[in-house]
């Protein structure tokens, strides 16, 4: 069995080599921390500066030493690293298209005690707003080094959202990650779409339906802007009922962008939408906790997908 | 560009001044024209943009805008654009043709500064920001070793936006001695009086604990400001200018009068203002 490797790790080590292969790359935090990222700071120190608790800060200063060729990244927890400085992103970094990396850590409910202060379920619908934005979220370690890489010889801006913990690698290196999806189990009538932490949790999902006789097909999407044609023709084309698994809220998310695709094409399929509810959950817990309090934990989700909702 | 000698100040003066007048009134045609303009904001810092740009302070190639080089001119009140246009008009920058496209319905100058503009190194409209963005441009020189610096030039009221604040302390904190700060100390915002009670109370004080260098000069004096950009030529740290100018300078019944921040002229006082200012050309 692979050994299983922080997600942080994977990301930024992969982050560490392209550091030391290009002295035009920038490391910018806002005090945000990380095990693997503390080699870079002290191997690349004059790569590396900590802006302090300064977001709006952290991105003018990604966005001038953009212009100035720099690959910036710019590293913060996926609530704050995104509403603090918004409109920083969309003036100085998107509308002129610089390509600065925005590393979110921590979406969903990942901060579990933290409160909604904390908690990542609002971000993909802010970040999906600004047309200039490619927006990657990790499932697994083998996503996180080929997104570092991705996001590093992309010419606009990126966003990441990063995860904390070990998860199972889903799929092979080799993998085309230029599509932006990846099929995980066959696809069958009912499929489910799922994305970043919930991936793994789809998993499950679909070995305990096949242990009840119904096949459901699972596909990863991990890049959730753009969602290039081939997702829609290869996926949403030929189900006859999609299940959408996130943990952001239902305002805006996964759901909604395969809600948009299927009407843009004209495609009257069911659509069960499985996310986070429209609330600031004031409420704490572990993120299992919230997953079962959305409805979006594993038997939940097997029963919503048998029930037909 | 026209250079002058030590000995040749007061020609130096003469030419800069006729210069400022020449875009006083392109500014005022363009924007009469087009029914549309900030012409009080943008009459309060055309003397700092003249300044910048043919008194020797901007190192930059008409030519080549995109010279890697260059000293980047980053604009916070972008609404005062029509000044830039009407310079890079006269140097050849842009064309006539799309100078008289501003305010048309489809044409390439708006209100507002962006990119697509050769010369422009940054897009305008969201106030507060361009302290942050030159911060990171004068970082990017000191971490190359490069002798660009970024200019940053801001109205007075948008020192309110917090980033500024932000950037003040990292500038300080970095030493980012490439950085320089202007403030168009017009003193009138939209709707109110920016007076010296609130935030520019002590201002000196308060950027030097920044660790910022702090100069002050009358912002339509030419042998003042260029006396102060000779200064600002040895900086160790971050500076900052407060120009002290007058919204709506040059034109008798615009200045100090806060409706002149988008007011358009009516039919006798566009004569008035024309007097004023003299031929365009």
């Amino acid at each position: 069995m692979t050994p299983q490797i922080d997600m942080r790790d994977a990301f930024f080590d992969e982050i560490y080599e392209i550091g030391r292969s290009d002295k035009n790359v920038v490391f910018l935090t806002d005090d945000m921390d990380a095990f693997s990222l503390r080699r870079f700071k002290a191997d690349m120190p004059g790569q590396f500066i900590n802006v302090n608790v300064a977001e709006q800060g952290m991105i003018n200063t990604a966005a001038g030493l953009a212009m100035c060729g720099k690959k910036v990244f710019a590293y913060g927890i996926a609530s704050f690293v995104t509403m603090r400085c918004y409109e920083q992103i969309k003036v100085n970094i998107a509308s002129m298209r610089l390509p600065v990396t925005i590393i979110g850590v921590g979406p969903g409910f990942s901060f579990e005690f933290d409160g909604p202060t904390h908690h990542g379920t609002q971000d993909v619908a802010i970040m999906r707003a600004i047309p200039e934005m490619t927006i990657f979220n990790l499932s697994d370690t083998s996503v996180a080094s080929r997104a570092a890489r991705l996001a590093y010889m992309s010419e606009g801006p990126v966003y990441v959202r990063l995860d904390k913990g070990a998860f199972p690698i889903l799929s092979q290196e080799d993998e085309d990650f230029l599509t932006g999806f990846r099929v995980v189990k066959p696809l069958a009538d009912i499929n489910i779409v799922s994305t970043g932490y919930m991936t793994p949790i789809a998993v499950s999902v679909t070995e305990e339906l096949a242990s009840r006789s119904l096949d459901v097909g699972l596909v990863d999407l991990y890049r959730l802007k753009p969602v290039g044609d081939l997702f829609y023709e290869s996926v949403l084309a030929v189900s006859e009922r999609v299940v959408t698994l996130e943990e952001s809220a239902s305002t805006g998310g996964l759901g909604t962008i395969v809600c948009e695709l299927l009407a843009d094409h004209g495609r009257p399929i069911r659509v069960t939408r499985l996310a986070s509810k429209d609330k600031q959950f004031v409420s704490y817990g572990r993120r299992s906790w919230f997953h079962g309090q959305n409805g979006i934990d594993r038997a939940s989700v097997v029963n919503a997908i048998l029930s037909g909702k | 560009m026209r250079t002058f000698d030590n000995a040749d100040r007061a020609a130096q003066t003469r030419f800069l001044m006729d210069k400022a007048r020449w875009v006083r009134r392109e500014v005022l045609e363009a924007a009469a024209t087009a029914g549309r303009g900030h012409l009080g904001g943008t009459f309060s810092c055309t003397d700092l943009f003249v300044s910048l740009y043919y008194g020797g302070v901007l190192r930059f190639d008409p030519r080549n805008p995109r010279w890697p080089d260059r000293d980047r001119l980053l604009v916070g009140k972008g609404h005062a654009c029509l000044a830039l246009y009407a310079i890079f008009l006269d140097l050849g920058m842009i064309s006539r043709k799309r100078y008289e496209e501003y305010g048309r319905d489809g044409g390439t100058l708006g209100a507002q500064l962006d990119i697509t503009v050769p010369g422009v190194e940054y897009n305008t409209g969201s106030l507060g920001q361009v302290a942050g963005v030159a911060a990171g441009i004068a970082l990017a020189a000191k971490m190359d070793s490069r002798q660009c610096r970024a200019f940053a030039l801001m109205g007075d009221a948008e020192l309110y936006e917090g980033a500024v604040w932000e950037a003040i302390a990292f500038a300080g904190e970095h030493r980012l001695d490439k950085l320089v700060c202007i403030v168009d100390r017009n003193r009138l915002s939209v709707t109110d009086v920016v007076g010296d009670d609130g935030l520019f109370k002590d201002f000196a004080t308060k950027l030097r604990a920044f660790d910022w260098d702090y100069y002050e000069m009358d912002g339509h004096s030419f042998p003042e400001i260029l006396g102060v950009a000779e200064r600002l030529k040895t900086a160790n740290k971050p500076s900052m200018v407060v120009a002290n100018t007058v919204k709506g300078k040059g034109v008798s019944f615009m200045e100090n009068e806060i409706r002149w921040h988008h007011a358009m002229p009516g039919p006798d006082q566009l004569l008035l203002a024309r007097k004023e200012l003299g031929q365009a050309n």
